[in-house]
């Protein structure tokens, strides 16, 4: 512990030398999920250039200036981006739970049903604007191009879900069993993951909505 | 200590993302135009950067280095994929 040198070798989504062996398996399990992270990003990207390809697509439809709200993705941006900072809190505080004791545990839980909040915050201000576009003759069927917007920001939008109902699993799963190995290793993944929708997010709102927006 | 230093390098990508936000945003509300668009690209950019640093802490130290070589190696599969799809499609589309 005194030898800050060996210890900044396990920086950020990872468990330190205090976990013991759950921290070796840690490297490889969170290994593997950034590979399983990465062809979910091929994914996306090709969502993306299946997305700059219709751009020209309005087929006379609604375009990007009569139906985005840069005021409202200015909130769902802020919305993600806090919950980025949350979840890594609640990794930092899965790293000081070595000991388990409850008063981390506490912490651990407040920090992602905190996360859980935030998102939550965001789909919402994202389904009402998907509504309203639908309401504004900007339903998917409309046009190409609006075809493939619902896809590409709808893809994000279920990531989302998805995550928030994995992150609602893991604070059951840790308030009935502990903060045990396989919870532990589940957080880091998880953690892996949101921070990759928020990542997946910031291409979206430059290239979709501010792009269109210009 | 080490706790602590890993808490302010959350905040200073926090802060860093914020900053790199705020930017676009607040140039597409008020200039708009080519020049906004490439600021924005910059931003974008930067953005993903401080992200995967600060908040994923990839690095060019101990396994983190194998993570980030995945990352920059699926960086360069997607740079093929999309460069290409819309160099293709953009070029069909000038034909047409």
């Amino acid at each position: 512990m005194s030898d800050s040198t060996t210890e900044s070798l396990h920086p950020g989504l990872n468990l330190g030398e205090e976990h013991g062996d759950d921290h070796l398996e840690a490297e490889t399990s969170v290994f593997g999920f950034w590979v399983f992270m990465m062809s979910d990003l091929v994914t996306f990207g090709m969502f993306f250039a299946v997305f700059a390809s219709s751009l020209g697509a309005l087929a006379g439809g609604p375009g990007p200036k009569e139906l985005f709200s840069l005021g409202s993705v200015a909130i769902q941006t802020a919305f993600l981006l806090t919950s980025s900072l949350t979840s890594g809190m609640a990794v930092l505080s899965l790293k000081q739970n070595h000991a388990g004791g409850k008063e981390s545990r506490k912490q651990l839980v407040f920090w992602l049903l905190l996360t859980v909040l935030l998102g939550c915050g965001f789909l919402y201000r994202e389904v009402a604007d998907f509504i309203d576009m639908a309401a504004n003759d900007g339903a998917p069927t409309r046009s190409g191009y609006l075809s493939a917007l619902w896809a590409l920001v709808g893809l994000h939008g279920i990531h989302v879900t998805g995550g928030i109902i994995w992150c609602l699993v893991i604070v059951g799963g840790v308030l009935v069993q502990g903060v045990n190995k396989g919870w532990k290793l589940t957080i880091l993944r998880w953690a892996v993951f949101w921070h990759f929708l928020d990542i997946v997010w910031i291409a979206i709102f430059s290239f979709v909505f501010l792009g269109g927006l210009l | 200590m080490e706790r602590t230093k890993e808490f302010h390098h959350y905040l200073i990508g926090f802060a860093l993302a914020t900053i790199l936000t705020i930017i676009p945003f607040t140039l597409v509300a008020t200039v708009g135009g080519a020049f906004s668009y490439a600021i924005l690209v910059v931003c974008a950019i930067l953005q993903l950067i401080v992200h995967l640093r600060f908040f994923l802490h990839l690095s060019y130290k101990g396994q983190q280095k194998e993570d980030l070589q995945l990352v920059m190696f699926t960086g360069f599969i997607l740079l093929i994929m999309i460069g290409g799809s819309i160099w293709v499609l953009g070029s069909l589309y000038s034909r047409m």
